[in-house]
């Protein structure tokens, strides 16, 4: 037997009346009862029976789990993944998670209360429900308040519920047809909801093409590349002295290592190399040599640098015997406090740093002036 | 009544006893110690009354329904302000002794001396002494009209209210900054937050509010106040529960920006109090003024359901009192508590109880003449 109606509409004129006959219709037991008002009525949940909604319960532990999510998503970026210390504050400070573990808290709840509304609890999507096209509804919106048996079987008694609702009082008593409720995901909606968007995106596609072929100058965001800047080793009028690059303040050390040659070049003489030649730690120095010493001392050590004639100044040649004879302390002493023209490198290198240098400088000494058993292969 | 009057006893006699620490523990303690409890005990006095008198005004100025059968307890409570009065003219005394702003080495202060007028005794007291006017003009205007309003049964207190109402809440930003600034922070001059007014003044509400639900759920205990349901409850826990986040969320902001920018003045107010035993108060302080009451109220249900409610005032009055404590005595060093803090607030607590207790047996339970009465009672949610 197909289902001939969804429910029964009874149309009351205050809602009060509509309020009395609630515990009637609920008494009959015809089906599931449920009222349309224009507002919110004072009591008509108590009335109605309706249960507890649990929405309350699935918001709290959506948005406990969304202050997790923050929480665990940004300890794992800034303490786990990419360890940085911004703002001198420690890795992983819980303070600075707060402000964004507050958001997306309260964006998890609120996408749970409202989907969770209408599509756990309510079911939608559910286009055109059947009393919006009754008769009452113009009603409904305004002054009258509707109280509806709906069906909740195949059984439906549609003639008992609308006398039940004509005896609690109701004006006008209406029968809703059931809705349509074939299933509107067809094949054919899906293929056409598909072929739209790939359309509407060939479209953005193509005009995104031409419109940057047509305006190549039009960059995009270039705030980042424009923003006033300091370069290395390039002029800038922002310091009096017109360079980009400054000397570090007096004392400055780079993080964790304090400079352990702090006495004269000749007190230092007596420091070791606590470093093992190994193929890592001369890949070390060799960084660092290139990064902060190429450009003057040149790339084999010689002084013949690329900044050797824009500045006239003289480097050191590495190969001079005087260095050659260099105890590693020493060198290692020019690198921490500079030397003439030669900056202080303590505030850019570690102390390993420093020490791998003093080695990879030996390196190149050894190579410009190698002795006959240094010609000897190495066996494998 | 019998009960009654052997709760009265007990409350006078802890006064007493409370009365003798007090005069002790000057004699024990010294000054500083003496004057920090005074003050803490002045503050939370006045910031209960004040509380009360902003839920009464609040009312008024959105022209609340549900409010009035409730609202002649936060009228009751309000009362507090008068022996506030008293209570905040000795508290002067302390100025010199607690507040380095109004010494004599102020002068050389390379900060302070700059602020020298504002922070002197003599200004100090003018400022209280026009808080304490304004207080009292204010609970004349609100309480006092609504009290001769039961025989006169006149609408035209209402009109009156409602316009008197926004003066109000200028009076009140006005009173609650001047009680943070200059009784709270004034005791740390060189650290400064703009926001702390504004947290002293969650502190307060809710100090009021609590304070209001638990009046109100004793008085029903006693059969009075027939016509309070769990409608009226749900709109004092909601509006308790909605000013401990609001507490929290200006709490943390003030921190989290000092935490930030490390600047020493600033900091240093912190590290005090996120070191040794402060630490835990600290932490004990979020726990119990919002975790807890959070946690407490979330559900719809459980701020209707009076024995929750109760609960949670209680939690909320006690977790004001840690406020202020925290707010004011890690100037002395590390945490103080012993027979001293003990007396005061058996002194105070004692005082304050039955100076509550009498004004609830004066007059109507509701605001029997004002129209909107009955429907406040009709109130639903």
């Amino acid at each position: 037997m197909p289902e001939t109606s969804y429910a029964v509409l009874g149309v009351f004129e205050t809602p009060d009346a509509l309020m009395k006959a609630i515990p009637k219709a609920r008494a009959s037991q015809l089906g599931t009862v449920e009222a349309y008002t224009p507002y919110p009525i004072h009591g008509i949940d108590e009335a109605l029976g309706l249960r507890k909604s649990p929405l309350g319960g699935m918001v709290l532990v959506m948005g406990i789990l969304g202050a997790l999510t923050a929480f665990g998503f940004q300890y794992w970026i800034s303490a786990v993944d990419y360890p940085i210390i911004t703002g001198g504050k420690a890795v992983g400070s819980w303070e600075a998670f707060i402000p964004i573990m507050f958001e997306v808290t309260v964006l998890f709840a609120t996408f749970t209360a409202g989907l969770g509304m209408l599509l756990l609890l309510n079911r939608l999507p559910f286009f055109g429900h059947p009393v919006l096209s009754s008769k009452a509804i113009t009603g409904i919106t305004r002054d009258r308040y509707a109280l509806a048996l709906e069906a909740e079987n195949e059984a439906f008694d549609a003639a008992a519920a609308a006398r039940i609702l004509q005896e609690a009082g109701a004006t006008e008593v209406e029968i809703l047809p059931a809705p349509d409720r074939s299933p509107f995901l067809t094949s054919d909606y899906i293929l056409r909801v598909a072929g739209g968007i790939f359309t509407a995106c060939l479209g953005a596609g193509l005009v995104m093409y031409f419109a940057i072929k047509l305006f190549p100058v039009l960059a995009p965001m270039k705030y980042m590349q424009d923003q006033p800047r300091l370069n290395a080793q390039k002029p800038s009028s922002f310091f009096k002295d017109g360079h980009g690059m400054q000397r570090p303040v007096a004392g400055t050390v780079a993080r964790g290592h304090l400079p352990t040659a702090t006495g004269t070049q000749d007190e230092s003489a007596a420091l070791v190399n606590p470093l093992p030649r190994t193929k890592e730690i001369f890949a070390v120095g060799r960084q660092a040599y290139k990064n902060r010493c190429e450009v003057c001392h040149g790339a084999v050590g010689d002084g013949m640098g690329s900044l050797t004639a824009a500045y006239g100044a003289k480097p050191a040649n590495l190969h001079a015997q005087q260095f050659r004879d260099y105890p590693d302390g020493k060198i290692y002493w020019a690198i921490v406090n500079g030397k003439n023209a030669m900056p202080s490198h303590a505030a850019d290198l570690s102390e390993p740093q420093r020490w791998a240098v003093v080695h990879y400088v030996r390196a190149l000494q050894r190579a410009q002036n190698a002795k006959d058993e240094d010609l000897k292969v190495v066996a494998p | 009544m019998s009960q009654a009057k052997h709760t009265a006893n007990l409350l006078w006699g802890a006064v007493a006893l409370g009365a003798l620490g007090v005069a002790g523990s000057y004699a024990a303690t010294g000054p500083e110690r003496f004057w920090a409890n005074w003050v803490m005990w002045f503050v939370l006095l006045f910031t209960l009354g004040l509380g009360a008198l902003f839920i009464v005004a609040l009312e008024h100025l959105v022209n609340a329904k549900w409010s009035v059968p409730v609202r002649r307890i936060p009228e009751r409570i309000a009362t507090l302000l008068i022996p506030a009065v008293p209570v905040g003219l000795i508290a002067l005394a302390a100025v010199p002794v607690l507040y380095p702003g109004a010494r004599p080495e102020a002068a050389h202060h390379p900060i302070l001396a700059g602020k020298a007028f504002w922070l002197s005794l003599p200004f100090f007291s003018v400022r209280t002494l026009i808080a304490f006017a304004l207080c009292l003009l204010a609970l004349w205007m609100l309480v006092g009209g609504s009290l001769k309003q039961d025989a006169s049964k006149d609408p035209a207190f209402n009109l009156r209210a409602r316009k008197f109402a926004p003066a109000f809440m200028a009076i009140f930003a006005l009173v609650i900054t001047l009680v943070a600034f200059d009784w709270l922070s004034g005791l740390t001059p060189e650290w400064y937050s703009d926001i702390f007014g504004v947290y002293v003044f969650a502190g307060a509400f809710l100090s009021g509010l609590a304070a209001t639900a638990l009046a109100v759920l004793s008085l029903q205990d006693e059969g009075r106040l027939e016509g309070v349901r769990g409608d009226h409850l749900y709109n004092l826990g909601g509006f308790l529960f909605a000013f401990t986040v609001f507490w929290s969320y200006i709490g943390f902001a003030q921190y989290m920006l000092m935490w930030y920018a490390n600047l020493p003045d600033e900091v240093i107010w912190y590290k005090v109090r996120l070191e040794g035993a402060w630490r835990l108060i600290t932490l004990a302080l979020a726990g119990l003024h919002f975790v807890l009451p959070f946690f407490a109220l979330v559900t719809r249900d459980s701020k209707k359901d009076p024995r929750r409610l109760r609960r949670v005032a209680y939690l909320m009055l006690g977790a004001h009192v840690l406020d202020i404590y925290w707010l004011i005595f890690p100037i002395l060093g590390a945490p103080r508590f012993s027979w001293p803090e003990l007396s005061f607030a058996l002194f105070f607590l004692g005082g304050i109880l039955l100076w509550i207790r009498s004004a609830m047996q004066k007059g109507e339970d509701m605001p029997v003449g004002d129209p909107f009465l009955r429907e406040g009672l009709e109130f639903r949610l």
